[in-house]
């Protein structure tokens, strides 16, 4: 770890502004991690768990979720639990409850790859050191994308709980010294491209502030599947995040996002356009789910990913169903 | 009257002390003035050290010196009972990734980290050899295994080899199975406070047996063993992994002795990973020959594992299985080794055992399922009563009790016949079972055990508690065989300079540490007694010997009765102690020993995403007496969720070049908790007294044995996909 200096802002004013060398503490779950492994060398941490970052409130409008929310007072929310399991399940499949007691969302959404590579300061990595290579396109890419890679970069973004809320629309408040301004979700993150070091369109020393979820009544009929290695405490090989409306036996609305799989978290619009307006059956879902490869770039090791993929959002669509 | 503690379920006398923290393991030993040391790691696998620069190190602050190859602190080499042939910072060679190349010593441990980080090596490198399946054709021989050639073979007359005897069967099955490389990676890392004092050393690291560490670290230091005390009271696990000597121990007490003050090392669990102790990778081909009704004819097992380059040693997969499991009237095994440049590897856990028990166990359910037959009735119609090669019995053996308790107890009349025939909701269920078989050592072992004046009795003696028990087995033996409750016998263990009790390993302990407490019980009491009636001052004064019994800590005679406290207060003595010794003697020419089991598992198996979970784990024991019913279901249970780790989730991932991919408790998955459902132990219970006169054996490594082919087995008879390597993945059931 290297030498850093810290402060601990008592306002938000006081903690916007910095340069790229700053870094928001939080949780500290993944943060602390990598600065021990020096991956991240930040020369100025500040403790942001003081400012007023705080709130979890359903309203006509949705869900609002304070930056500073642990994940596991989120997950554990009733009006979250009802209107959207989906986002409760996601944070629940989520690391430990260890982890989930000190992890905020605003931290959640903000963690890096699981990439070993880029976790390991002794080898390349674009994304750590840009232009250095990509020792995972050849070597040890079992758990990585399969969509959205580049030949650049190849890892996986890690959070379950973003793919749920990609799923859902939800957007990010950003606060930075020239003011406030609202991004969705799904373009807050960068594909790799020749850029993977640039995972998201934050500024330097912008800060997320609050999570918003719009209001989505059929929500309540909503499921994440998270397939992975152990039954808990392990990221996911894939995961799917599915809301699904059905009325009269056919599919009137449908939200599927992927994880696991994934450069960023993962919306599949083809594959709800596959399912409106279809019997809600079986058939309908496998032929929808075969719209989620499209363009998939297997690597050597992570070819059944594919394969994965669509039989999760299959299940998962099933499950919505057995539930009606 | 006391009651026989023996068999009884007892909480570890240490647990308290355990999950309170308040047990001292060897880091949180703090001497004054400690320095701290760090490892510097290779970053290649094999290379020659062209040079180092260590000046930014040196300079850093609180560093106290920079130790490398260029700059040694001299470890004598071989050193200690094993002729250990390699030591750290020696040489200027570097045989795998993550090897130490140096070792920096500063006032703090940030400071020795940070200073570490700073060091650069450059390398005049080497291709690595780092497959086990590309070095198959160039495997070598080892020059023995277990003291027995590396190819055996067992015929029946007139049968010229295996392959004839193979040729000949009316069925065969034939394949090829594989394990992963496993990291030991204990709780307590490999760590060490070494602190060197007028021209002796104590040291305190976590050991299978202090008296074996001392020895080593004496010949490291190139020192008298009485020079050396090693203290190591509380192990947080070893199971093999800290039977030798690691480079921090020896660096602490060289560094120490080099700077005249006390080191600590204590390794990253990065670092452990990369330079302690790992279960080598194996590809074994298993051939089973069989006439229809499932007689054996033919058994062939051949086992190649990897091997680090350093410090070679064989995974006995073939001789530690095949070679004795089954009577078939023809036996063919050989093992061959593969050097690498990977991590160094050694003992774990059933070594041998659980991965030849993996190939073996699957094999025989392959040939069931050929023959159509219960797998159960397959192991029964092959029932092994003697050894083959020294055609000796088995000293008590209930194995078959096991397979019908076990049947009855995990339902197994309710298994599927068909396989994949059986849905429940999305789930694909199945159950499956393995023969497991592990030997029964005995060791020489010296204890001693002390009557104190105020009524309490100590059992002591250099033996260790890797987290298995030991302490509260001196407890429950020594109030067994003095007829005492336990709470009035303390036990010692873990310090070299203690009464020889032998080391923790092969699933030993109990037996030749409590048959040493049996002999050293009996001659307190002799010399208790001896006592009695020679001392004026004692009231049995005068009696002849054979008048006075020893009697649940009294002695007793005509009607007179009193306790051994109180006899030792009247004629002013402390305490009266003994030193008992066991060995095996001669019942070991004229018999086989070891422990038995059963084991099954139940899985299902999702019909869409194919992840197998395990829901039901049983396992049926025939481990001789069970000195601790509740420490010994432990073990075993401990046993199966390592059996179902290697099954499903663990493996060490060494890349081309040698690096390990997954070096850490992120990225080497063990079972969690949501993996473990239902899981139950239970034993047999026929005291072996042929063995030793407590009639207990090894219950350490049999629970690992079978589990893994018996989720495999379970798999198959879910899914009706059969999985030949480890461990088994959710890609493998999808394809």
């Amino acid at each position: 770890m290297r030498a850093f200096t810290f402060a601990a802002p008592a306002s938000v004013e006081a903690a916007v502004g910095g340069d790229a060398t700053t870094a928001f503490l939080a949780g500290g779950t993944t943060l602390v991690d990598l600065m021990k492994l020096e991956v991240l060398t930040p020369s100025r941490v500040l403790d942001i768990n003081a400012l007023p970052l705080r709130g979890i409130e359903t309203g006509r409008d949705g869900l609002r979720l304070g930056a500073l929310e642990r994940m596991s007072d989120i997950a554990a929310h009733p009006a979250v639990a009802e209107r959207y399991p989906v986002i409760a399940q996601a944070l629940l499949a989520s690391a430990s409850q260890q982890i989930r007691n000190m992890a905020s969302i605003g931290g959640n959404l903000m963690q890096r790859t699981r990439c070993g590579y880029y976790r390991d300061v002794t080898v390349p990595c674009n994304r750590r050191e840009p232009g250095s290579g990509c020792p995972a396109a050849e070597g040890t890419n079992r758990p990585h994308a399969v969509l959205g890679t580049s030949d650049a970069c190849v890892a996986t973004h890690p959070s379950d709980v973003a793919v749920a809320l990609v799923a859902l629309d939800a957007t990010v408040r950003l606060r930075d010294a020239a003011g406030t301004r609202t991004v969705r979700l799904a373009d807050f993150y960068r594909q790799p491209g020749t850029t993977p070091h640039v995972e998201n369109v934050l500024r330097p020393g912008e800060l997320v502030t609050d999570v918003l979820v719009p209001a989505l009544p059929w929500a309540r009929r909503s499921v994440y599947l998270k397939i992975r290695d152990r039954q808990s405490y392990e990221f996911a090989l894939c995961s799917a995040a599915v809301a699904l409306d059905v009325r009269g036996g056919r599919v009137a609305g449908a939200r599927v996002a992927a994880g696991g799989v994934g450069t960023v978290p993962w919306r599949l619009p083809a594959v709800e356009a596959a399912l409106r307006g279809r019997p809600a059956r079986q058939e309908t879902y496998e032929a929808a789910a075969r719209q989620a490869v499209r363009g998939a770039r297997p690597l050597t090791h992570n070819a059944f990913k594919t394969t994965l993929l669509r039989r999760t959002i299959v299940r998962a669509l099933l499950s919505l169903e057995a539930g009606a | 009257m006391s009651t026989s503690p023996l068999g009884a379920s007892l909480n570890r006398i240490d647990g308290r002390l355990k999950v309170t923290g308040a047990a001292t393991y060897a880091a949180d030993v703090h001497p004054g003035r400690v320095a701290y040391g760090y490892m510097v790691s290779s970053t290649v696998a094999s290379a020659t050290l062209e040079s180092m620069d260590v000046a930014a190190a040196r300079s850093a602050p609180g560093v106290l010196a920079v130790y490398t190859p260029f700059e040694p602190l001299k470890i004598n080499v071989p050193y200690g009972p094993f002729r250990t042939s390699w030591a750290p910072l020696q040489d200027r060679e570097v045989h795998y990734m993550g090897q130490p190349i140096g070792f920096v010593v500063a006032e703090t441990f940030e400071q020795a980290r940070d200073a570490a980080m700073l060091v650069t090596a450059r390398y005049q490198e080497r291709t690595p050899k780092t497959s086990l399946e590309d070095g198959i054709p160039g495997a070598t021989t080892p020059p023995q295994v277990d003291g027995e050639p590396a190819t055996l073979a067992f015929l029946k007359d007139g049968v010229a080899s295996i392959d004839e005897a193979l040729a000949a069967a009316e069925r065969v099955v034939t394949a090829t199975y594989s394990t992963a490389a496993q990291g030991h990676s204990a709780m307590e890392p490999h760590s060490a406070v070494a602190d060197w004092k007028d021209g002796a050393l104590t040291i305190y690291s976590g050991n299978q047996g202090a008296g074996l560490q001392a020895a080593d670290v004496a010949g490291a230091l190139g020192v008298e063993p009485a020079k050396v005390r090693a203290i190591n009271p509380f192990v947080g696990g070893a199971f093999g992994g800290k039977v030798y000597t690691y480079p921090p121990t020896l660096l602490a007490a060289v560094a120490s002795r080099a700077l005249g003050r006390p080191v600590k090392a204590v390794l990253s669990r990065e670092q452990n990973f990369r330079m302690t102790a790992t279960r080598p990778a194996t590809v074994q081909k298993v051939s089973l020959g069989a006439r229809p009704d499932g007689t054996l004819t033919a058994m062939k097992h051949e086992a190649w594992s990897s091997s680090s380059v350093i410090l070679p040693g064989t995974e006995a997969s073939a001789h530690h299985s095949s070679r004795s499991w089954y009577a078939s009237e023809n036996i063919g095994v050989s093992q061959r080794t593969v050097p690498l440049n990977v991590p160094p590897t050694t003992i774990m856990r059933a070594p041998g055992e659980a991965t030849g028990g993996w190939a073996l166990e699957t094999a025989m359910d392959e040939l069931a399922v050929e023959l159509g037959v219960d797998p159960i009735a397959l192991r029964q119609k092959n029932y092994q009563t003697r050894y083959p090669g020294r055609d000796v019995p088995y000293s008590s053996k209930h194995l078959d009790e096991c397979y019908t308790l076990g049947a009855r107890r995990f339902g197994w009349d309710r298994r599927p016949a068909t396989p994949g025939s059986r849905l429940d909701g999305d789930w694909y269920t199945g159950m499956g079972m393995a023969t497991a078989i592990y030997p029964a050592f005995r060791f020489p072992a010296s204890m001693l055990v002390r009557l104190h004046a105020d009524g309490q009795a100590t059992v002591s003696g250099s033996t260790g508690d890797p987290g298995t028990g030991m302490w509260t087995v001196l407890s429950i033996m020594g109030a067994e065989t003095l007829g005492l409750p336990v709470h009035r016998v303390r036990g010692n263990l873990g310090d070299s300079t203690l009464t020889p009790g032998g080391f923790v390993a092969a699933s030993s302990s109990t037996a030749s540490v409590g048959s040493a407490i049996v002999a050293a019980a009996e001659e307190v009491k002799r010399k208790l007694i001896e006592l009695a009636v020679t001392d004026t001052r004692s009231p049995f004064h005068g009696r002849p010997a054979e008048d006075v019994r020893y009697q649940n800590g009294d002695l007793v005679s005509g009607g007179r009765r009193l306790g051994f406290g109180a006899l030792l207060r009247t004629v002013e003595l402390t305490g009266v102690e003994a030193v008992g010794s066991s060995a095996p003697g001669p019942e070991a020419r004229a018999h086989a020993f070891a422990s038995f089991g059963a084991q099954f598992c139940e899985v299902r198996v999702n019909r869409w995403t194919m992840e197998p979970r395990v829901t039901r784990m049983l396992s049926v024991m025939d481990a001789g007496r069970v000195v601790n019913a509740k420490t010994a279901r432990s073990q075993i249970v401990g046993g199966m969720v390592w059996g179902l780790s290697a099954a499903l989730h663990e493996g060490l991932h060494v890349e081309p070049d040698g690096r390990i991919a997954n070096g850490d408790l992120a990225g080497y998955l063990l079972p969690v908790n949501a993996d473990v459902r239902e899981i139950d132990a239970v034993f047999v219970d026929h005291p072996d007294l042929t063995f030793n006169p407590v009639g207990a054996r090894g219950i350490g490594e049999i629970g690992v044995v079978g589990m893994a082919a018996a989720v495999g087995n379970a798999i198959f008879n879910a899914t009706g996909k059969r999985l030949r390597a480890l461990p088994m993945t959710i890609e493998a059931l999808l394809g």
